[in-house]
């Protein structure tokens, strides 16, 4: 190696490892803050506690229900996570293996609703739930996410790499067409199936907007709400607002650091063509 | 010969159930929750409507109000400024990123899970967080700057400064994201081409101009394309961490749409706000698509 | 993996049922009612006097049960307005003085009371919750803005206390002596705020609107005036947006730390600021060439969607009117209850700090009436109150901001 080269090849990492600390820092100085008692407007904490606590999580579970509102996030992400597992995966097998007429067109209004952001929709779906009478359930919050555009477009990329000799040689045994998808699409795309499930679950998780305006009672609430809820109520206690932010990421950085690979295949392969 | 016929229309319809079948689990939420309500918003954006009262039909008065509106090119206008912050911010960014990764880095793959940890992290939370980082007098960024000497902004609390913070906060998030694409999409140029451009004896700067960003041009395309449909779509960093404030500095469409609705009980004129906005996304979608034949490579 | 999903999808379905189910169980079992009450008055610190008040009420009703929910201030409005447009509001609400009344009135969201007892109310303020002849909401609470002051300050700069016949000029010149940038200290605070404003103006004997309440009447030079009295103390006498100034809580937090002499806020502060270590009073406002008081009343209403409208009328009357609230309020220094009987105010006076409580009822003599023009207040308010902090901050003149709030205002009120 030259010098020069050497010269580059350290600066490169220097450069690079001095830009990961700077990424990583508002986490850290999130959990200084957190325990820090009185973080406040008037102060800013040092970046070793003098008297670290862990009182600001005991307020969130005490003067509010985060308990509750954990368990709502969890079971909304769930509930959303697997039902688009199914309809995005029945949709992908029919675009990609039962060929119909007018299909192609079809497929390009599925895709046409990824370019409507549910921001443009709030008025007539908060009508609607309303009629529906499921504004402030968790239905109301659900319905709106059952089908994702990603989802099938993800699962159709996948299904098309399954060799179409596997439905042929499963139709010779007498396979029908949901016997097929089950036994043979299913277990071939797994790992894309895995992708979807984190994107789903993540995405259900950090909602915002949605569940902003349909859950109204703070026990229904989901974490981003509460959380955003918090700066209203403790407008200059920046530990607790802090320590609801620690508390709202660690259930899915465990996910992420779990599925890492499949998370960055997912943003990956839905770069390329 | 009739029973042949029969049989086989059986078996067309038979067909055309599975069809059904598989496509109606996401066909019925589509309709029922994204197309329904787009045609509802429509017929809402022409009535006078509180969400309380009965709506009034007004006809196109809600869109010629808008359009004389000054309000309503300010959130646009505040929309465009974000996007023209965020989008060169992240690009540029991730692209150095991805171009550093791809080389032999010790550590690769540690170092591209810490950049990418903020993308798994709520856009509450990324608000909040920054919103902190960011505070005027006792914020961890002014504290810093002060000891260099320099006297920080108000960020978040004065007009000229709050878009700015939410566009670096916003590229804080989104940097690993786009690092992520970029760097797949570089993983996919075939070293042959690298190598006939350094017998060629181009240097580092040509094989970015000539190889690299030509050949990558998929993945940048991706990338514009998910940022502007995003970026016309912002709205929780903004409603978590300047509320459209101060006076509206940071006020963009979807907050509008939002607080129409919500704050001042215009529903009517909110839908006809959305109506635009959907517009506006679809242009610029299409003019991308078609745009991309100029410069977009699909080797 | 196979079973595996099945199972999830089982679960889900099991949980996609309870759901439904549990959207709705506001329903009466047995006689016993649940209503559910929305208030934003009790957030901040009087979270534990309304569960007092709940704690009788529920003891004299023992088949009524009060589900409390309780949002800050700066987001009632909105989450209201939402949760009636849903369809999911609160059996009883609170409303946020006449101006919202005359809101909810109009678009017919407020059940008429029937069983109101009338003479136990103060007429003036129960009457503005009314409408032809009919009761649809209740005033709970009444307060007014006034001066605190920090005597300890005042004492090491050797000023003289606040008195009532102080006017602008002389709380500047106080303002100015105890400003001490260099400790930290602040000689004033006064919100740049519409609710500020259309008290300043009286007070400078100018108005908002005009007297038909067709056209904003603050754009003249005894307007601009009252809009630079506001707006000119920042960065003098009062931080400035960038020292954090305008985030909520912020001059409340200076005050309890000991570092400003003197701040315009409501008597509501008074149970926050009793803990404070500083010696602490309160005056009225000085006024310009007259005084002028902001006095607020908190009212409160029941929804014609609710389905147990009769337990809901019997908490709204008793949070309105009811002996126990009225200790409780007095108690803790919360706002005063709005009741005929005056007299019951009396052990108010002296309950401890502030000393001079009598302010409280002086400042309710000249009352600053607040402009109100039903379905677009909101966006008249921040209107206004935008403007202002442009100009505060130094991105307009003070006349440019009255000229643009003006004409935005006055767009508002032609619709």
């Amino acid at each position: 190696m030259s010098t020069r080269r050497l010269v580059l090849f350290i600066l490169l990492h220097v450069v690079i490892i001095v830009g990961a600390i700077v990424m990583f820092f508002p986490f850290l100085w999130t959990i200084i803050t957190s325990i820090t008692p009185g973080a406040s407007l008037t102060s800013t904490p040092a970046l070793i506690p003098a008297n670290p606590s862990l009182g600001a999580y005991g307020r969130l579970f005490t003067e509010r229900p985060f308990g509750q509102v954990i368990l709502n996030s969890i079971l909304l992400a769930a509930i959303t996570t697997v039902v688009q597992l199914v309809t995005s995966s029945t949709a992908a097998y029919a675009f990609s293996r039962l060929p119909f007429r007018g299909r192609t067109l079809v497929f390009g209004l599925y895709l046409a609703t990824m370019m409507i952001p549910l921001q443009v929709l709030i008025v007539p779906l908060f009508v609607e739930l309303k009629t529906f009478g499921l504004i402030d359930s968790y239905l109301g919050a659900l319905l709106p996410t059952f089908a994702s555009a990603f989802g099938i477009f993800l699962l159709r990329q996948a299904i098309n790499q399954v060799p179409v000799e596997l439905d042929e040689a499963a139709t010779l045994d007498g396979a029908g067409h949901f016997r097929t998808f089950w036994s043979i699409i299913v277990p071939n795309i797994r790992p894309a199936l895995a992708t979807l499930v984190v994107f789903s679950f993540m995405s259900s998780w950090n909602s915002f907007l949605w569940p902003l305006i349909v859950l109204r009672s703070p026990e229904l609430q989901t974490l981003p709400i509460a959380l955003a809820g918090l700066q209203g109520q403790y407008i200059s206690d920046w530990d607790v607002i802090m320590a609801g932010s620690v508390v709202s990421v660690l259930p899915i950085l465990a996910i992420y650091i779990f599925a890492q690979r499949y998370v960055v295949q997912g943003v990956a392969s839905s770069g390329i063509k | 010969m009739t029973t042949v016929r029969v049989g086989r229309r059986r078996t067309k319809t038979k067909y055309a159930l599975t069809v059904l079948a598989f496509l109606l689990p996401s066909a019925i939420p589509l309709l029922l929750f994204v197309l329904g309500p787009m045609v509802a918003a429509l017929w809402v954006s022409l009535t006078k409507w509180n969400l309380l009262s009965p709506a009034q039909f007004v006809g196109l008065d809600n869109y010629v109000k808008l359009l004389s509106d000054p309000t309503t090119g300010a959130v646009f206008l505040h929309t465009l400024y974000y996007i023209a912050g965020y989008l060169p911010l992240v690009y540029i960014g991730g692209l150095a990123l991805a171009l550093a990764l791809n080389t032999a880095l010790k550590g690769r793959a540690f170092l591209r899970g810490i950049y990418f940890l903020p993308v798994v992290t709520s856009w509450i939370v990324v608000a909040l967080v920054w919103r902190w980082l960011l505070s005027p007098s006792t914020g961890i960024v002014n504290v810093v700057l002060g000891w260099i000497g320099i006297h920080g902004p108000g960020w978040w609390t004065d007009p000229a400064w709050a878009m700015p913070s939410i566009i670096l906060a916003s590229s804080w998030k989104d940097l690993g994201f786009v690092m992520v694409i970029l760097l797949a999409g570089l993983q996919a140029i075939p070293t042959d081409m690298y190598d006939a451009a350094k017998v060629d004896g181009a240097g580092w700067w040509r094989r970015l101009f000539s190889v690299t960003l030509p050949l990558l041009s998929p993945s940048t395309f991706f990338v514009i394309v998910i940022s502007l449909i995003n970026g016309f779509q912002v709205f929780d960093q903004v409603y978590a961490m300047t509320g459209g404030g101060p006076n509206g500095a940071s006020e963009v469409v979807v907050e509008q749409i939002y607080d129409l609705t919500f704050r001042y009980g215009r529903a009517g004129d909110a839908s006809a706000l959305s109506w635009m906005l959907f517009i506006v996304i679809l242009a610029v979608t299409l003019i991308q698509v078609r745009g991309q034949r100029r410069w977009v490579n699909y080797g | 993996m196979n079973r595996k999903i099945l199972a999830a999808i089982g679960v889900v379905g099991v949980a996609a049922l309870a759901m439904t189910g549990c959207a709705s169980n506001s329903g009466s079992t047995s006689g016993k009612v649940t209503i559910t009450y929305s208030n934003f008055i009790s957030n901040g610190g009087n979270e534990a006097n309304l569960a007092k008040i709940v704690t009788a009420f529920e003891k004299a009703n023992p088949n009524i049960t009060v589900k409390v929910k309780t949002l800050p201030y700066a987001s009632y409005d909105e989450a209201q307005q939402t949760d009636l447009a849903a369809g999911t509001s609160a059996d009883v609400f609170d409303i946020d003085g006449a101006s919202n009344y005359g809101v909810y009135e109009e678009n017919g969201v407020l059940a008429p009371l029937t069983s109101v007892p009338s003479s136990l109310y103060n007429k003036a303020l129960l009457d503005t919750y009314a409408t032809g002849g009919k009761q649809y909401g209740l005033p709970t609470s009444f307060s007014d803005v006034v001066l605190f002051y920090n005597k300890d300050l005042f004492d090491k700069a050797g000023v003289s206390y606040p008195t009532s016949s102080w006017t602008w000029k002389d709380e500047t010149a106080a303002a100015l002596k105890l400003t001490d940038q260099a400790a930290g200290v602040w000689g004033d605070h006064q919100p740049v705020t519409y609710n500020e404003f259309y008290k300043t103006l009286v007070q400078n004997g100018a108005s908002f609107l005009n007297k038909a309440g067709t056209k904003v009447a603050f754009n003249t030079p005894a307007g601009l005036a009252a809009a630079k009295w506001l707006v000119d103390k920042s960065g003098t006498t009062m931080p400035t947006i960038a020292d954090g100034q305008g985030t909520a809580d912020f001059d409340t937090n200076l005050f309890k730390a000991g570092k400003l002499a003197m701040l315009h806020t409501g008597i509501w502060e008074f149970g926050a600021f009793a803990d404070t270590p500083a010696n602490w009073d309160i005056a009225e406002e000085p006024g310009s060439t007259q005084h002028a008081n902001a006095v607020f009343s908190n009212g409160i209403g029941v929804s014609a969607t609710s389905k147990n409208k009769d337990a809901a009328e019997k908490w709204a009357i008793y949070m309105s009117s009811s002996t126990e609230m009225v200790n409780v309020r007095l108690d803790s220094g919360w706002e005063l209850p709005t009741i005929s009987d005056t007299k019951k105010l009396n052990t108010y006076l002296d309950k401890g700090k502030p000393t001079h409580r009598q302010v409280v009822f002086d400042a309710a003599k000249t009352i600053a009436p607040a402009p109100s023009i039903g379905d677009n207040q909101s966006a008249m308010q921040d209107d206004i109150t935008n403007e202002l902090i442009e100009a505060q901050a130094g991105r307009e003149t003070v006349q440019q901001a009255l000229d643009n709030a003006e004409q935005k205002i006055n767009a508002l009120l032609k619709q």
